[in-house]
């Protein structure tokens, strides 16, 4: 190895590229650019805004914080649910005219005033919930017209009464308190915002409501034809966002006791801008409370601290319509451009040096020397199957296998002629493995570890392991969960090929060649699931060695065979067994003689192999290269080998012209027959095995004879 | 020669409209009126009541000209504002009035084109970019050209108060004017080649640049022409009060106007609707002001009374020409 | 050498006597002067105006620089920008920067009453021109509104006479302290007069616009009203526009109130858009305003001051009594301080 070769290789083992990718696919990445955004803004006005930091200034300010937080809040979640209120500036005004009328005029007690404002409030937003979300008119026009009306109705209360509130001021100790009392130095206003906004964001995030509201703001159409009340459920984001305005000027009316008219004038332009500015779109679908906090923070910094400038009336107005224009203009350009910096950048190729490829030539006398023993396969299903990843037989001779449609296909025995659908599951059926009670156990392809009852019912056994402490990717759902095996104990091993694509984009993970994958475990004794083996390149067939104390898996891009020991005296060490395949292997099955079936679905290739070995080639390539236009391993060859616990193979078996099996990825032998799968072919094929014991099934090798 | 009838269009189907409903409504109200109120049916009064929304009704023909072409321009009173306040400083402090005037028709086609770079290439909303721009138009002519509130039409300038109190046959000032506008507006939709594409923009823009419409200078045109009536109305208003406030940009007057569009049944979402329709808010909202004026209804209360009945006119629109949960478009607010 | 030296003690002197009798070496001591100076110097007085675009603070703030400069202690001006909110944020900003003077132009009577209470506690004085809130403070320069009130409502009155007695108020804002008492006593005086017939009584919120918008449907219900009391010559601008509109100038008596901008007022009157403006002289009123600071700044940090108001007399300008210099302009503001 050159020194050139082992630099790449640090250079690639320990900078960890993937990370970007990682990162920039998340959805809190989002909250990035207002989160500077805020920081910056925090940092310069701190920086040159006399006593800004000091501690009264700080606890001071946040009240105000706090009472427009509670109305940006509420206009978060009109828009996340597709929506917009303009009404809230009026809305605030009326709010806060009630708080003080109820308190200053007829002398009530703050406990009784606060439900009767928010109970006032919510009915206020019922109006424009019943109008928008009923009767489906539209928010913006709506809004704007229920903002004229409220407004009016504001001021001429104001104008009946305003006299008789300017000169009334009931004050009691919790009034005072309310206004400008704290908790530990946190103002009264700000504990209960944010302890609000803990609240709704459970709400949004973890909550049936919440759920059905942000599907309602991704896609009307789509929530409607769910089953979900969309109208109903717009609805509610009005009087919630009312409601909210309501606690807000409930606050304000406790802190600056005033009834006058300009309460709430123009709070729709600050708390729009201040919500887009925290990074809610106005489509809906997209945002967050905490991002409509963040929001307010950055406005009210802005609008404050220019004033505190002493500059000219006009400059915090200006500034703030410039930070909106840029903040809007950075969300539009990300919103459009995200999936096409994701997709350049989240591709990320690592080193990995293939061992030298052994001769496949016919003449070469290696156990690998081609031939062409799969043409006289005899076919099953032809045409009337896609993508048969796996097969395998019950102990009535039925053959099962999956469908790319999420479907587990039944042929009955004898002659396989007729064909039933056993179960649907919903997601790709990519591995089989039947157990002691004669359980279908299934891997679903982005979905997980699954199992079909004799009658066709499906039962979920996994869709989760731990999640691993540095890992960006949730690493605890399953995304590509391809075979399994049960071993004597009735645990489940079973492997995850990568957790960084779903099944659809399986291919991709061959140019970056790096430890995506894992093997996991499965205890149906515990319910528990348990990752074992991390960091492996493509694990995929899984197959428990006739010890019950190992298993082999193969590593598909690696073109090699490992061996783990689970039990018994090599508990815990990992051997690598065929460290120098020819070909890519998929599954691995037990033969009837004790040694191990394996199928190799491709060919290396000496371009791939050295392609590997240029992590900078492939990343340049990922970028700059059309898709359908990169080099990806040969997938695309029929070839079965056996080999032996010591890892020697044996033999194997090759479709020259690849008119029956143009890929194989499985095999599995029955009563002297080997029947092969593909995930791209169109049919099964079996093929007699002359020597094999024709009286030998999988399932007596794994469970015992039942008879 | 046979012409082809398309088969839908065979029979005459009197589709209501909302601009059907506004009108018939204005009509309505405006016979209830001239019944029981003493005054109201004179040439004086009738009159008086267009001159009193001609304000209104030359920001709406502008407002109109945007959402026509799938926009919305909220920064179009801050424009208004702005430059007629500027150019009356400017005459204030002596500046010849047509090199004033030719600065501040400057500074509003400036004003005009940002708002469509902004909106075109930037790709902003027009949501967003127009509401930006009006507080960046109002802040910096508060911040960096104007000083106070509130700007003082010097004595003197007689062709600039000619907008406000001047008459022509009878007609006062700003009834012409927003005749004027809205003839011009009228030709230029019908006739102009840019006017047609607006529709084409506004119907669907995707397809109009695929046919080889150039939907980006088109919408920055379509904003400049936005900021120059504007200008006009600007001019009319600052004619009428001798004075320009600034701070009318924080009244609801934007709102006013888009209502008015609005309401004369220019969907929000673009394409749908002409001058026509300007006109027909613009005299039901006449009407109304004018009536309950007479019937000595308070100011407040007449708003209140606006927006109810602003309101029912959207929810009979809706009513009668109900949106489907399939059809409506994402984002459509 | 020697020259050097001389030539050196020359320019000492030169520079000493160019620097002012302030900053003389050996100053001379009356036994108060040097006090005051000293007083006041380095010390910091906060305006807060309800926005400075406009001419009563663009006058007061000038007004002030002219004192704040001549003795060395720091103006600083908040502009809230007609927002209660803004204000009362910045106010309490100002706390923490331990102003000793905080200049408070109130919104209205309440908004920033409990607030002036925390800052009067932390030892800052508050003085409030014009406007003044619930709270009584230190000290108080402004007009006395209710005086404003009686003396518009009785030319109103007067003008009336033989007429129909159809009258209306245009307020600006209902909460505002100004608008609060002037109103009182204009309803007081007209409540002796059963003649009059207050038809419109409305709010415009200081803004011409709306105030237009009221008065054209006051003047189309009531064609033959006889007078208006306006409580602002910047919103009655407006109201005017109206009376004009409606061809009545002349016939309608419209009496408005203001701080005597040459532009605002006088101009007004000579052009009879106003029958008569009654003025308070915003230059005299930054004379005041300096006074009361430099006497808020001479008293001991803690001492208790007795709450003091220093009344602006108003002034009365019709067609018949207008002079040249019955108005200001804001450039001269610094002379007539001065």
């Amino acid at each position: 190895m050159s020194v050139q070769d082992t630099l790449t290789r640090w250079r690639y083992r320990y900078v960890p590229d993937h990370v970007l990718g990682e990162l920039l696919s998340k959805n809190w990445i989002d909250n990035v650019i207002p989160f500077f955004m805020l920081v910056g803004s925090i940092a310069v006005f701190g920086s040159i805004v006399p006593g800004f930091f000091e501690p009264f200034t700080l606890s001071d300010s946040t009240r105000q914080l706090a009472e427009v937080g509670f109305v940006a809040m509420g206009m978060a979640i009109v828009m996340l649910a597709g929506g917009i209120d303009l009404s809230v500036g009026s809305v605030f005004a009326i709010g806060n005219f009630l708080t003080l009328a109820l308190i200053n005029l007829l002398g009530w007690p703050v406990f009784v005033t606060l439900p009767v404002v928010l109970a006032a409030c919510a009915a206020i937003g019922l109006v424009n919930g019943l109008l928008i979300g009923f009767l489906r008119l539209r928010a913006f026009l709506t809004t704007l017209v229920t903002l004229i009306i409220f407004r009016s109705a504001a001021d001429l209360l104001v104008l009946t009464y305003g006299t008789r509130l300017a000169t009334g001021g009931a004050s009691s100790p919790l009034w005072d308190y309310l206004a400008y009392g704290d908790v530990y130095g946190m103002p009264v206003s700000c504990l209960v915002v944010l302890v609000v906004a803990i609240i709704l964001h459970v709400m949004l995030t973890r909550s049936r409501f919440g759920w059905h509201l942000l599907a309602v703001g991704g896609s009307r159409r789509s929530a409607h034809n769910a089953g979900i009340k969309v109208r109903r459920t717009v609805c509610l984001t009005y009087v919630l966002s009312s409601t909210l305005t309501g606690l807000g000027s409930f606050f304000y009316a406790a802190r600056i006791g005033s009834a006058a008219s300009d309460a709430g004038l123009g709070m729709e332009v600050l708390v729009l801008t201040a919500v887009v500015l925290g990074g809610n779109s106005l489509g809906g679908g997209r945002g967050s409370v905490a991002k409509a906090l963040m929001g307010t923070v950055i406005v009210l910094t802005l609008t404050n601290s220019l004033i505190s400038l002493g500059l000219q009336s006009g400059a915090s107005t200006l500034v703030l319509a410039v930070a909106l224009l840029i903040g809007v203009a950075i969300d539009v350009k990300w919103l459009k451009n995200r999936h096409k910096v994701i997709s350049s950048v989240y591709v990320s190729p690592a080193y990995f040096s293939m061992p030298t490829c052994p001769p496949t030539d016919p003449d070469s006398g290696s156990p690998y020397a081609q031939n062409d023993r799969l043409k006289d396969v005899e076919l099953i299903g032809l045409g009337e199957l896609d993508g048969p990843e796996d097969v395998i037989f019950d102990r009535d001779d039925n053959l099962y296998t999956g469908s790319r449609h999420g479907d587990v296909i039944r042929f009955l025995a004898p002659d396989y002629k007729k064909r039933e659908l056993f179960a649907h599951i919903g997601g790709q059926t990519l591995g089989f493995a039947f157990d002691r009670n004669d359980h279908l156990n299934v891997c679903v392809g982005g979905m997980g570890l699954y199992k079909v009852l004799p009658d066709g019912e499906v039962v979920r056994q996994t869709d989760e392991t731990n999640r691993s402490l540095w890992s960006i990717i949730d690493d605890s759902r399953m995304r590509l969960a391809d075979d399994l095996d049960i071993a004597p104990d009735g645990r489940i091993f079973f492997s995850e090929a990568t957790i960084r694509y779903d099944i659809a984009e399986w291919a991709t993970d061959s140019v970056e060649t790096r430890g995506n994958g894992r093997i996991v475990c499965y205890d149906p004794r515990s319910g528990k699931t348990r990752t074992v083996l991390q960091n492996l390149v493509f694990p995929n067939g899984v197959c428990i060695a006739n010890d019950g104390q190992s298993f082999f898996f193969a590593e598909t891009w690696a073109a090699r065979i490992s061996r783990y020991w689970f039990d018994g005296p090599r508990k815990g060490k990992l051997e690598v067994v065929i460290p120098d395949l020819p070909g890519l292997p998929d599954n691995i099955n037990r033969a009837s003689d004790g040694t191990y079936w394996c199928a190799l679905m491709g060919m290396r290739a000496p371009v791939v192999d050295m392609a590997l070995r240029m992590p900078g080639f492939r990343r340049r390539m990922a970028m700059r290269v059309a898709h359908d236009e990169w080099m990806y391993p040969n997938i695309n060859a029929g070839c079965i080998i056996r080999f032996d616990d010591n890892g020697t193979v044996l033999e194997s078996y090759w479709d020259a012209g690849g008119v029956n099996h143009p890929q194989t990825t499985s095999m599995r032998e029955h009563k002297g027959w080997l029947y092969i799968g593909g995930v791209h072919n169109n049919r099964i094929g079996r093929l007699r095995l002359p020597d094999a014991d024709p009286n030998w099934t999988s399932n007596d090798s794994y469970w015992g004879s039942r008879k | 020669m046979e012409t082809v009838t398309a088969p839908g269009a065979s029979k005459v189907s009197v589709k209501i409209t909302q601009e059907w409903i506004v009108f018939a409504l204005a009509v309505v109200i405006f016979a209830l009126f001239s019944l029981i109120l003493r005054g109201f049916a004179t040439v004086d009064n009738m009159l008086a009541l267009v001159r009193n929304v001609s304000i209104l009704g030359i920001l709406s023909v502008g407002m109109a000209l945007s959402i026509l072409g799938r926009g919305i321009d909220l920064s179009i009173v801050a424009t208004m504002a702005v430059s007629v306040a500027w150019m009356i400083l400017m005459l204030g402090e002596g500046v010849a009035p047509p090199t004033a005037f030719a600065l501040a028709l400057a500074f509003v086609v400036l004003v005009g084109a940002a708002n469509g770079f902004l909106v075109a290439y930037v790709e902003i909303p027009a949501v967003f970019t127009t509401l930006a721009m009006g507080g960046l138009v109002y802040g910096l002519g508060r911040f960096a050209m104007i000083s106070v509130d509130i700007v003082n039409l010097p004595p003197g300038q007689d062709w600039l108060r000619g907008f406000g109190s001047g008459t022509l046959a009878g007609i006062p000032a700003p009834v012409i004017v927003f005749a004027v506008v809205c003839v011009v507006a009228y030709l230029f939709l019908s006739y102009a080649k840019a006017g047609r594409f607006v529709y084409a923009l506004g119907d669907n823009p995707a397809a109009a640049r695929i046919s080889g419409v150039p939907v980006r200078p088109l919408i920055v045109l379509q904003y400049v022409i936005a900021a120059l009536i504007a200008f006009c109305a600007g001019l009319v208003m600052t004619a009428n009060v001798d004075s320009m406030n600034t701070r009318i940009v924080n009244s609801t007057l934007v709102y006013d106007v888009i209502l008015v569009v609005v309401l004369g049944g220019i969907g929000l979402g673009g394409g749908k609707g002409g001058i026509r329709n300007v006109v027909v808010g613009t005299l039901l909202i006449g009407i109304l002001l004018n009536g309950m004026t007479i019937m000595n209804i308070p100011f407040l209360m007449q708003n209140i009374i606006k927006g109810i009945i602003l309101l029912a006119a959207i929810v009979a629109d809706t009513l009668l020409n109900p949106r489907d949960e399939q059809t409506s478009q994402q984002g459509d607010i | 050498m020697k020259g050097i030296r001389k030539m050196l003690a020359a320019a000492v002197a030169v520079a000493a006597l160019a620097g002012g009798s302030v900053a003389r070496a050996e100053p001379y001591d009356d036994g108060v002067n040097q006090r005051a100076y000293t007083a006041m110097k380095g010390k910091k007085v906060a305006f807060v105006p309800l926005s400075m675009g406009f001419d009563l603070t663009q006058g007061w703030a000038a007004a002030m620089k002219v004192q704040a400069d001549a003795m060395g202690y720091e103006l600083i001006i908040r502009d809230p920008n007609w927002s209660t909110d803004a204000g009362a944020q910045q106010i309490t900003q100002l706390i923490s920067q331990k102003p000793d003077i905080i200049v408070v132009h109130n919104p209205d009577r309440n908004a920033y009453a409990r607030l002036l209470k925390r800052v009067q506690g932390q030892g800052i004085k508050v003085l409030q021109v014009n406007l003044k809130s619930e709270t009584t403070t230190e000290a108080f320069v402004g007009v006395d509104w209710y005086k404003i009130g009686e003396h518009q409502a009785n030319s109103v009155v007067e003008a009336c006479k033989g007429k129909s007695g159809k009258v209306a108020i245009m307020q600006g804002r209902v909460t505002d302290p100004a608008n609060f008492i002037t109103v009182q006593a204009v309803k007081d005086v007209f409540a002796k007069h059963p003649e009059i017939q207050v038809v419109s009584d409305q709010s415009s919120e200081w803004d011409a616009t709306k105030a237009q918008g009221i008065a054209a449907t006051a003047l189309k219900q009531n064609p033959d009203m006889c007078g208006i009391v306006g409580l602002w010559d910047n919103m009655d601008v407006g109201t005017a526009a109206a009376i004009r509109e409606a061809g009545l100038t002349g016939k309608v008596f419209l009496s408005s109130s203001g701080g005597g901008r040459k532009q605002a007022d006088c101009d007004m009157v000579e052009s009879g858009t106003f029958d008569e403006v009654v003025i308070y002289d915003v230059a005299r009123q930054g004379r005041d305003l300096n006074a009361a600071i430099a006497f808020l700044l001479q008293q001991d940090g803690e001492a208790k001051v007795n709450p003091f108001a220093l009344i602006t007399p108003l002034k009365v300008v019709t067609k018949a009594n207008l002079k040249p210099n019955s108005c200001w302009q804001m450039e001269q503001i610094p002379d007539l301080v001065q």
